[in-house]
């Protein structure tokens, strides 16, 4: 009986263990099949476009005067555009484009927002102030028309600067998020331990206040992915943002600010639209599910 | 409340002036002369500009040049628009009413859609038509606007020939007219509705989770208990919550259209503002872009006052500090 018992309890323990914070929000997630599938179709679409070199039928800047404006069809599936280049090519190097910039505008938001709301939330006081003013400031300034501007001026500069001025105007929401999260993690009776213990208030942020705000960046940041894949499309619709000749969602776009490419050429501006369109749609998707998996209280 | 208002108030003057010195290094590192739109982009001769520029007082320290913009700030003085051949204050001033009738359409549209589907929605949770209203939702609040923008257009325009694609208003019609306000009106629907979708959108969410949620409330089931028609209680009794919340949301509503505003003109070729802006910034018209840049930036800053001042009247906590 005795060694029956040790097997159930070990079974118990092993089943115990298994219930960390992430797993039960993995299963969650595993569950939810509108983000598992908007989760397949982002990977999906992020391989095609990386792999973009190797499977594209035609080469970005190849240039087929004969055809320009060839709807579907013949030798070209999607059709070209008013130059002759073949749109399924641009579609899939665009989206290249748009995911890479995409994700590093998100990565960069995330990170000065982990830095600016965590030091705030934890220090408080004067320091908290100061920031949090600061945060208000750039809140204040209206976005979109901010960033238009500066990338009127930083026109030359190219990509980099791009990211650069989307990354410096965006981070104030995800910031005051880290910020009342931490403040409100501070408070647990651990972190004190951990100061009293003689931890550095870096390394006090780092291992304890971080890992259990963690699940709330994860929610912002892809809530931003999203943010970020328009704002650059947008720019690049209006033509403020990738350089004209990079091939990108936004810039196939731009061809359709003439109204007669609106109303005959419908195959050079749809399929950017529907994967602009489905892209966001699967991230707000996959965001959603994540926050429900972490919250305790959804059974889902 | 007074105090609150009034401290809220005064914080604004510090930020307006900051926002005014960022606007200000702008202006420095635009092309052209973006403080007075003196110099003549067209002319490259290096003699003309230098001179120019020792006229109008550029090669001053900043400080200096810095004082004397905001001296014709503060007097409505924008200095010339260089492509236009006019004061930049006449130019905006002609545009600003167009933009100003597609933000107030474009509020209404949100407030009428948002209430009939999110009342219905609430009402009839978890059925088809509850389920078709959260489709679109997903839909609205995915969607870019300029994608939505060229998506209506081609719909809208160009299939069922329902309204025009672009422009603000007909040609051949008199100012003043009746049939002037109807074409105004007819060329401003389609932008107004693209504007509107995102916060018709998450409103019609907010409404309908707010009146599932306060269907479960006592004061809800003591009005069923003591015999209310079903009708009124939602009309009277859960409405009327529900709807204080996204009254207060009506300042963010006036940031996010500055923004959208920009790029949905774009699109429609509506003569406004931000379409303004774009053309402006394309044909290097830099004092005009400068003036924009500062009046949206006030417009925004007023905004998010209005905004904390309504939540201040709604949640008397917010009025402690």
């Amino acid at each position: 009986m005795a060694s029956l018992d040790d097997k159930t309890i070990e079974k118990l323990e092993k089943k115990a263990k298994k219930q960390s914070p992430w797993s039960i929000a993995r299963r969650k997630l595993l569950k939810n099949k509108l983000a598992i599938i908007s989760l397949s179709f982002l990977i999906l679409v992020t391989v095609l476009a990386y792999l973009a070199p190797f499977i594209a039928p035609y080469d970005p800047n190849f240039v087929d005067i004969m055809n320009r404006n060839n709807p579907p069809g013949d030798g070209y599936l999607l059709g070209t555009d008013n130059a002759g280049r073949d749109i399924l090519t641009l579609l899939l190097y665009g989206a290249r484009t748009s995911l890479t910039i995409g994700f590093i505008c998100m990565f960069a938001v995330v990170g000065i927002a982990i830095v600016i709301g965590s030091i705030s939330g934890f220090y408080g006081g004067w320091v908290d102030a100061v920031l949090m003013r600061f945060t208000d400031f750039v809140m204040n300034f209206p976005f979109l028309v901010f960033i238009i501007v500066l990338a009127s001026i930083f026109r030359e500069a190219g990509i980099g600067a791009l990211i650069v001025v989307i990354s410096i105007l965006s981070w104030t929401g995800a910031a005051r998020v880290v910020r009342s999260k931490t403040l409100a993690e501070k408070e647990n009776e651990y972190v004190m331990a951990a100061v009293s213990i003689g931890g550095t208030p870096f390394k006090v942020i780092r291992k304890h206040l971080l890992p259990n705000v963690m699940t709330t960046i994860i929610v912002q940041a892809t809530l931003l992915l999203a943010v970020m894949i328009v704002i650059e499309t947008a720019l690049s619709f209006i033509g403020f943002g990738v350089p004209s000749g990079t091939p990108s969602w936004g810039n196939m776009m731009s061809e359709a600010r003439n109204p007669n490419v609106i109303r005959t050429q419908w195959w050079i501006w749809i399929p950017p639209a529907l994967a602009i369109t489905f892209t966001i749609l699967s991230i707000n998707f996959i965001g959603e599910g994540i926050k429900d998996a972490f919250n305790p209280k959804s059974l889902k | 409340m007074l105090l609150y208002s009034l401290r809220r108030i005064l914080i604004m003057f510090p930020i307006l002036i900051m926002i005014s010195v960022v606007v200000f290094a702008l202006a420095l590192a635009m092309p052209g002369d973006a403080l007075s739109g003196q110099i003549d982009p067209q002319n490259a001769n290096p003699e003309y500009i230098e001179e120019m520029r020792e006229q109008l007082g550029l090669n001053d320290p900043v400080h200096v040049q810095y004082g004397r913009w905001m001296a014709g700030v503060v007097q409505w003085d924008f200095g010339r628009s260089t492509v236009h051949k006019m004061g930049v204050t006449d130019l905006i001033g002609e545009r600003l009413p167009n933009t100003i009738l597609l933000s107030v359409m474009s509020l209404i549209i949100t407030y009428v859609l948002a209430f009939i589907m999110g009342r219905y929605a609430g009402r009839h949770p978890y059925t088809i038509g509850d389920y078709s209203i959260q489709g679109i939702n997903y839909l609205m609040l995915a969607i870019p606007s300029f994608v939505a923008a060229l998506f209506a257009i081609f719909i809208f325009s160009f299939q069922f020939g329902l309204f025009p694609s672009s422009g603000s208003v007909g040609s051949g019609v008199t100012p003043g007219t009746l049939d002037f306000w109807i074409s105004k009106l007819h060329h401003t629907f389609l932008p107004a509705l693209v504007l509107g979708a995102l916060t018709t959108a998450s409103y019609t969410q907010f409404l309908r989770n707010d009146i599932i949620e306060s269907s479960q409330k006592d004061y809800v089931r003591t009005a069923r208990a003591k015999g209310t028609p079903e009708n009124e209680i939602y009309n009277k009794h859960i409405l009327r919550n529900s709807i204080i919340p996204i009254v207060t949301l009506f300042g963010f509503d006036i940031a996010s259209i500055i923004g959208g505003a920009v790029i949905v003109e774009t699109v429609f070729s509506y003569r406004g503002i931000g379409e303004l802006l774009i053309s402006s910034i394309e044909r290097r018209d830099s004092a005009v872009v400068i003036a924009i840049t500062l009046m949206l930036s006030i417009a925004t800053l007023v905004g998010n006052l209005l905004a904390d001042l309504l939540y201040g009247v709604i949640d008397p906590r917010i009025r402690v500090e």
